[in-house]
């Protein structure tokens, strides 16, 4: 693939709708199904994950001309890690209440496969400005997905949003339980799925 | 010969800018996690004695901490004392102490320590404090700490910072006891139990059912497998009910053991022994050093 | 014909450990050990006098961190071959701690000590296989803490490429874990720069898959060709940084640090079998067309997940 001719506003959708990290290239499962219980959650991972990529991104667009074909894939690993690292230390400085709930998986975002494949297919290609836009798409993607489950499922689980009651009654706790992870995402892969089906059915 | 020159370069020079970034961002952001994390821990104290942001503390209100060490001897391995880091009041100020105390309970030395109140929260200046008194041939290990809160001379509470093993990993908690011991509040600091599980020990109505324990109750303190019944639960929620309504409710599940959190019977279980054995040690702990403390002539910061 | 050697090689310095840690109270004392809830065995090396031993006030216990503490012993009794005694508590005994069984005076057959301290605690090898299960089927890392999900599903279609990936794991695993606990331990802690774990272990992790590859290629290139295709995919998994990190956090030593990367790594060769051997079966079945494919995987994936529930807070020793 060459240098993309897309305009730098259909690179950003891109990654939100037609390439979504999550519902569309099915990348980066961990954490859709092990931190989606509550919407908090999934925006500050979001936001991690969207730090990284476009530093990524951005970094890997300007050196592409100085990386020796034969080191790409470890200066690439080397990049991220070292952007994880700097959010790492950020975030555990800054937020320490909501560093502590994610848990591992800030750190766990250097094994992250959307992040080094979009290095290959894309930033190693492409100018700075697109490569920019580039990633911001795909985190912002990610995040978006990230919030879509979490918030099927601290709303169908607790009845709250962000922390914030919404339902009065009382909820069905299994959307909480850890394994309901894997039928939320599986559900709704299967209704993105069908809804596509439908579309293209109505388009013939 | 020629790539490999280049591709060590460029090893090279990717190795160094990665450094300086993560450094620089390192030495940033390490006095500020520093500072937070204490911060988070001088608002739960705060918040266990009732203090927030609508109800700011009084200005006499002091944290007055004591660190427990074991000391081992390299030349008597069987032999292991204990030392209290105390704070002491004398004609120049305050400043801390170090008593050394036998296996039985009795006073063996008493030293003084260079360590500024200001800096003895951080464990490396305490480290470095002990290693200067204690000599090379001992070794002192850190065991745990108590916050003693005072109110101009008069005592408020007991803090208990601690860690027990809960269902599945370390939970880390902090217990407030009244000069009494009895429990004045309960806070989980961090855990790991399933969300919607036992991830509920952070709740409120789970929490609060250990407030107003007297000592004698909270050493024999279980856990029972029945539902919460539902007029407690609003009290411990803190519904808006009339204080003597409130305090005629609490009384009568002031004896009541531990209810236990629907399908966790195991980390309600880890919390209570946890809290017990805290609780108990420190008791036992704490009117020795009184004891000591008295006999010695030793005037207390607290 | 190699394997084995390395496997022997293994299991010899493995017996070699265990056998320093276990070979602790010599000199009158065989074995100190926890029996039920609230009691310890002492096994002498030979016969002890009735009377000393029926005496409560000859022994006190504490556990390690805290000798200050002593724990009541209510009872002691004596077994008919004179050797072996039984100390009951007051109080139920916290197993996970080191305890110190204190004795005055101990009357052994002819001789007399004026005291002795015992330590006693868990079986070590049951603490280390407990380890090993635990990372293995109680923490299983697919369907517990739900990590390495993409690789998972990207290799559960077929038995063959779900125990060659898993066996090509666990072995990369074993490899970069412990060099990553080497390093964390040696260089990492004591200089102060644990804010670099990520850095350095994704560096050892790629640093095996590269040396597992070459070595694989040079000395058995049969195998390279079964196996080589997953190498790559092994660096995309968080598993593989996950369990350092979990070793760095917990401290362990280096022979639990095995353990645990072991069980981490058959664990994920487990679930990859299991799920293969129903996506198998999936294929054959009717599965509506919008679940085709990753959907209903997720959802049996989710079946999984509760039934691995079943074994949590299990403990085995």
């Amino acid at each position: 693939m060459a240098a993309t001719t897309k305009s730098n506003s259909e690179l950003f959708l891109n990654g939100i709708l037609n390439e979504n990290p999550i519902f569309r290239l099915a990348l980066s499962m961990c954490p859709a199904v092990g931190l989606t219980t509550t919407m908090t959650n999934g925006l500050l991972l979001g936001i991690a994950v969207t730090f990284v990529q476009v530093f990524s991104s951005c970094t890997i667009a300007l050196i592409k001309d100085y990386i020796h074909p034969r080191i790409r894939i470890p200066t690439y690993t080397f990049t991220i890690a070292t952007w994880v690292t700097v959010i790492d230390m950020v975030l555990a400085a800054y937020v320490p209440g909501a560093y502590k709930a994610m848990g591992i998986f800030v750190k766990l975002i250097v094994a992250f496969a959307i992040i080094t494949m979009r290095l290959e297919t894309f930033a190693c290609k492409n100018n700075f400005v697109k490569s920019f836009w580039d990633g911001l798409g795909m985190g912002l993607g990610f995040m978006f997905g990230m919030m879509a489950i979490g918030f099927v499922r601290e709303l169908l689980g607790m009845g709250t949003l962000f922390g914030y009651k919404v339902l009065g009654f009382r909820t069905l706790l299994f959307f909480v339980l850890p394994a309901a992870g894997f039928f939320c995402v599986g559900l709704m892969m299967a209704i993105f799925n069908y809804v596509e089906f439908k579309l293209k059915q109505k388009r013939r | 010969m020629n790539q490999i020159l280049r591709i060590t370069t460029g090893l090279i020079i990717t190795c160094f800018l990665a450094g300086l970034v993560m450094g620089g961002v390192f030495t940033i952001t390490h006095d500020a996690k520093k500072k937070n994390e204490h911060m988070i821990f001088e608002e739960t104290m705060l918040g266990l004695l009732g203090y927030g942001k609508s109800t700011p503390p009084p200005q006499d209100l002091k944290f007055k901490a004591i660190y427990r060490y074991l000391i081992e001897d390299a030349k008597d391995i069987e032999r292991k004392d204990l030392a209290y880091m105390v704070p002491v009041l004398d004609d120049k100020g305050e400043k801390f102490k170090l008593l050394i105390l036998s296996q039985e309970g009795e006073l063996k030395e008493a030293l003084d320590l260079k360590l500024e109140p200001e800096k003895a929260f951080e464990a490396k200046e305490r480290q470095e404090a002990l290693e200067a008194v204690l000599g090379k041939e001992k070794r002192a290990i850190y065991g745990d700490s108590a916050i003693v809160a005072v109110q101009g001379d008069k005592r408020v509470a007991y803090l208990l910072p601690g860690r027990f093993p809960g269902f599945k990993t370390m939970i880390k908690a902090m217990l407030a006891l009244e000069p009494d011991f009895t429990v004045k509040g309960v806070e989980i600091m961090e855990h790991e139990e399933d969300p919607g599980l036992g991830g509920e020990i952070t709740q409120d109505y789970f929490k609060n059912q250990f407030v107003g324990k007297p000592f004698g109750k909270l050493k024999e303190l279980k856990v029972v497998k029945e539902p919460l019944p539902e007029e407690y639960r609003k009290i411990l929620e803190g519904a808006q009910i009339p204080p003597q309504e409130r305090a005629r409710q609490l009384s009568q599940f002031k004896d009541k053991d531990i209810y236990a959190l629907t399908g966790a019977t195991i980390s309600s279980k880890a919390v209570t022994e946890g809290l017990k054995g805290m609780a108990s040690s420190f008791a036992y702990r704490f009117k020795n050093l009184e004891k000591i403390a008295s006999t010695q002539g030793l005037r207390l910061a607290f | 014909m190699r394997t084995t050697k390395i496997i022997l090689l293994c299991l010899f310095v493995f017996g070699l450990l265990s056998g320093i840690a276990l070979a602790e109270n010599v000199n009158v004392v065989r074995k100190a050990s926890f029996d039920k809830a609230n009691q310890i065995i002492i096994e002498f090396i030979e016969e002890i006098e009735e009377a000393w031993a029926k005496d409560v006030n000859n022994f006190y216990v504490y556990q390690k961190i805290n000798p200050d503490i002593l724990i009541g012993v209510s009872k002691v009794e004596l077994l008919p071959d004179k050797r072996t005694i039984t100390l009951v508590m007051s109080e139920d005994l916290n197993k996970n701690e080191v305890h110190i069984v204190g004795m005055k005076n101990i009357k052994i057959g002819k001789q007399t000590f004026p005291k002795l301290q015992v330590q006693v605690k868990k079986f070590y090898f049951g603490y280390l296989f407990s380890i090993f299960i635990g990372a293995m089927l109680v923490n299983n890392f697919v369907f517990t803490k739900y990590l390495g999900l993409c690789v998972f599903f990207g290799t559960s279609r077929k038995k063959s490429t779900a125990v060659g990936m898993g066996i090509t794991f666990t072995i990369v695993m074993v490899f970069s874990a412990m060099m990553s606990w080497f390093l964390y331990q040696f260089v990492l802690k004591p200089f102060n720069l644990s804010f670099l774990q990520v850095v350095v272990f994704i560096g050892m992790v790629s640093l095996s898959v590269q040396a597992v590859d070459t070595i694989l290629r040079k000395v058995n290139p049969v195998l390279f060709k079964a196996f080589g295709v997953y190498l790559v995919l092994v660096i995309a998994n968080c598993i593989i940084i996950a369990v350092p990190l979990i070793l760095a956090d917990n401290e362990y030593n280096a022979v639990e640090s095995l353990m645990l990367a072991l069980g981490a790594g058959l664990g994920f060769l487990v679930a990859l079998f299991l799920m293969s051997s129903v996506r198998e079966r999936l294929e054959l079945a009717l599965v509506p067309p919008s679940f085709r494919g990753l959907p209903i995987a997720f959802v049996t994936a989710g079946l999984f997940a509760l039934a691995f529930m079943g074994f949590s807070g299990m403990s085995l020793f």
